[in-house]
């Protein structure tokens, strides 16, 4: 009865799953969706495809090598997918700089998803169509994990720059790679927090009952009761909930002195919201979809104190080459670079490293390459399980302080 | 197991259900129509309230005349939404068959939503209204409520009274009690059964209005998907009371809220939903009238 097309058509962070289970509500999921699926191309790229030219700055007197970029362009993630897409161009551009990938130069040609199942589908069968060589893109879990098996029958290297949802890497295909560490590192970051920084007597989960939510909420319970820290049962909350009295009530009868809440901004923020409203003034800790603007014009001043953790986003990188990365992202596009442009950043720059590793453009080489790749990028060395999640991504904690998202200052 | 600040909260939550119900309740009653559009008439004037906080009254004091007028501008404007929809929809469609009516409705519910979606400063963001209130309030057995939380009850009842006055103390009301019982017989002894259907909707309007001010200052977080939800709830609020009966719908509410409360408490929040409806359905099944229903064809 819950309308979960929220999950996917509003919150800026859903890369998760919960395009996958909105069946239920169809009618109401066209109406969220319909204006972002309208337009499915992108302005850049010219219908003839593969002639698209968007990183094109320095020629290269070889062939050319084609990269399709699956992202959200239209919709309420329009920007964040921008973000990431910008970043991708930025590093396609350096790359070509300095002599392409094996004498070829990179070409990408984005496809917009629209972060729904049903458009990253078609744009994918799109990009393979254009015979792209590669895939480097995506911000949606929901919309990249049925796009997934699309590339895999294509055999090419799918590098997803911030989906994260740890059921991208369960299917056993062997071509995903994921930039964006998985939600079990989120689990452990958090679980330490708990345990190591706040000394919590008693931590009380809740989650939002979407697939992002509940995996990551069982994660942080096992992970906290791994670390001997005692948990009050999980509590769910519907999606598009607006009154939490009752949660408030049980978390106060229950005598938890530490919230984490696994979900998004618009719940976390009403939660926090009542829950200070209700003199309840334990510390509440948020997962990353939690992290929002929108999460503190919702909570006003009760979301200051409050803790996130959270991949370190671009933002919160730290060293040189993220400075020059920053700034040059603002000198070419005029804006500060989104959370996840790092992400797309790196997975091109990912990309081109394996290219140089196997010398070879052939996609199996590739993706072979891939599985033993040992770089460095913006968020930390980047290597890959064998199921391709990313390994060497830090989690971070954030606290919300006069309004405005910072690193925590004891980080777990 | 804390009985009496999950009451505590049920009797708050209910209060708003209630409101939105009797809107609901009213219009079944004239016309035994049920108003999928009326969530959403309360999700568009959150939105009218919204902007006129954040373009109109931005910088001045929200006192209690602000929130006053907002509030009357906010009803005026729900109530000439549910008017309009029924002078552009449903009167065109009226001896038609219930199932019409009822997609007719659907389609005003999808319209709506999509227009808010589509209108630039208002979009399918989250939108978080400029102004707050204070979370001062009073204790009761350990719990804190907010003054605001009880306005919100106080103007319930306010509202419901006036409402109930309305249909049982004026000839306005008179004519719409005739209209329910018989609309040809009512038309034949000279009541103007258009004008009496318009003064519904817009009466379950303007309460939809004022659930949407109250609602928005207390819980600050609007959306254009959040009618369908709201929508719904009121509706069961409505037949739990007994649908096209005043004081039903609001103890509908009440009920409603106090048992989504109580079923966390006792069974946790996941199985809080379960819970109440499951409530519902045990009630349709053993009084098919809701607690106040009376027999069909006397209702109002």
């Amino acid at each position: 009865m819950r309308n979960p097309s929220i999950n996917v058509a509003v919150r800026s962070r859903t890369r998760k799953l919960a395009a996958a289970s909105v069946a239920a509500t169809a009618s109401l999921l066209v109406a969220a969706c319909g204006s972002a699926s309208s337009t499915s191309s992108s302005t850049t790229v010219p219908s003839s495809g593969s002639s698209g030219t968007t990183a094109a700055s320095s020629a290269n007197s070889g062939g050319t090598y084609l990269v399709g970029v699956p992202i959200a362009e239209t919709g309420p993630n329009a920007q964040a997918g921008t973000e990431i897409f910008d970043a991708e161009k930025l590093a396609a551009d350096q790359i070509n700089a300095n002599g392409g990938v094996l004498g070829h130069k990179i070409v990408l040609n984005e496809q917009d998803d629209a972060c729904t199942a049903q458009t990253s589908v078609a744009a994918a069968n799109k990009l393979v169509s254009l015979g792209v060589k590669a895939v480097v893109g995506g911000y949606c879990s929901g919309a990249s994990l049925p796009a997934e098996p699309i590339y895999s029958r294509a055999g090419i290297p799918n590098i997803l720059a911030a989906p994260n949802s740890s059921a991208l890497v369960q299917g056993g295909d062997k071509s995903v790679f994921l930039m964006d560490p998985t939600s079990s590192l989120q689990a452990q970051e958090a679980a330490k927090f708990f345990a190591n920084v706040l000394h919590s007597k008693k931590v009380q989960v809740v989650d939002d009952q979407s697939a992002f939510g509940v995996n990551v909420a069982d994660l942080v319970q096992s992970n906290l009761k791994t670390l001997g820290v005692p948990t009050a049962s999980i509590q769910a909350v519907p999606a598009t909930q607006t009154d939490f009295s009752a949660l408030i009530n049980t978390i106060k009868s229950n005598g938890a002195t530490a919230v984490y809440f696994a979900g998004y901004y618009a719940e976390w923020g009403l939660i926090v919201k009542q829950m200070r409203a209700a003199q309840v003034t334990i510390p509440l800790v948020g997962a990353d979809g939690s992290v929002d603007p929108a999460f503190i014009t919702t909570a006003g001043t009760a979301a200051n104190g409050t803790y996130f953790t959270i991949a370190r986003t671009t933002q919160f990188l730290q060293g040189s080459a993220a400075t020059a990365f920053t700034n040059q992202y603002k000198s070419t596009f005029g804006s500060t670079p989104g959370p996840y442009s790092a992400y797309g950043y790196d997975g091109m720059n990912t990309l081109a490293a394996a290219i140089k590793q196997a010398n070879s453009l052939n996609p199996a080489k590739v993706i072979s390459a891939l599985h033993s790749i040992n770089t460095t990028g913006l968020t930390g060395s980047i290597s890959f399980a064998s199921d391709g999640a990313r390994q060497g991504a830090s989690f971070v904690v954030l606290k919300v302080v006069d309004g405005n998202f910072a690193l925590a200052p004891v980080q777990p | 197991m804390n009985l009496i600040p999950d009451i505590g909260a049920g009797i708050f939550l209910g209060a708003f259900f209630g409101l939105i119900a009797l809107g609901y309740s009213m219009v079944y009653g004239v016309l035994k129509l049920i108003n999928f559009a009326h969530g959403d008439f309360y999700m568009v004037a959150s939105y009218v309230s919204y902007s006129i906080f954040a373009v109109v009254v931005v910088g001045h004091q929200t006192g209690w005349l602000t929130i006053l007028w907002v509030g009357l501008v906010t009803m005026f404007a729900g109530g000439l939404l549910s008017v309009a929809s029924e002078q552009i929809v449903y009167r065109r469609m009226r001896g038609r068959p219930m199932l019409s009516l009822m997609i007719a409705a659907l389609g005003v519910s999808e319209v709506l939503e999509n227009s808010v979606l589509n209108i630039p400063a208002w979009g399918p963001q989250y939108r978080a209204y400029s102004v707050s209130f204070p979370s001062t309030g009073f204790n009761v057995d350990g719990s804190h409520y907010s003054w605001l939380q009880l306005a919100i009850v106080i103007v319930t009842f306010a509202l419901t009274a006036i409402v109930y006055l309305i249909v049982h103390r004026t000839m306005l009301g008179k004519a719409m009690r005739a209209v329910a019982e018989d609309r040809v017989a009512a038309a034949l002894l000279g009541v103007n059964v258009d004008r009496v259907i318009s003064a519904v909707f817009f009466m379950g309007g303007a309460l939809a209005g004022a659930a949407a001010l109250l609602g928005g200052l207390y819980y600050g977080q609007i959306n254009y998907l959040m009618g369908f939800t709201i929508g719904l709830e009121a509706f069961t609020a409505a037949v739990l009371g007994g649908i096209g009966n005043i004081l039903g719908a609001v103890l509908g509410g009440f009920v409603l809220g106090i048992l989504q409360n109580v079923g966390t408490g006792l069974v946790g929040s996941q199985w809080a939903l379960v819970f109440s409806f499951g409530a519902l359905v045990l009630m349709l099944w053993l009084k098919p009238t809701g607690l106040l229903g009376e027999r069909v064809g006397q209702r109002m």
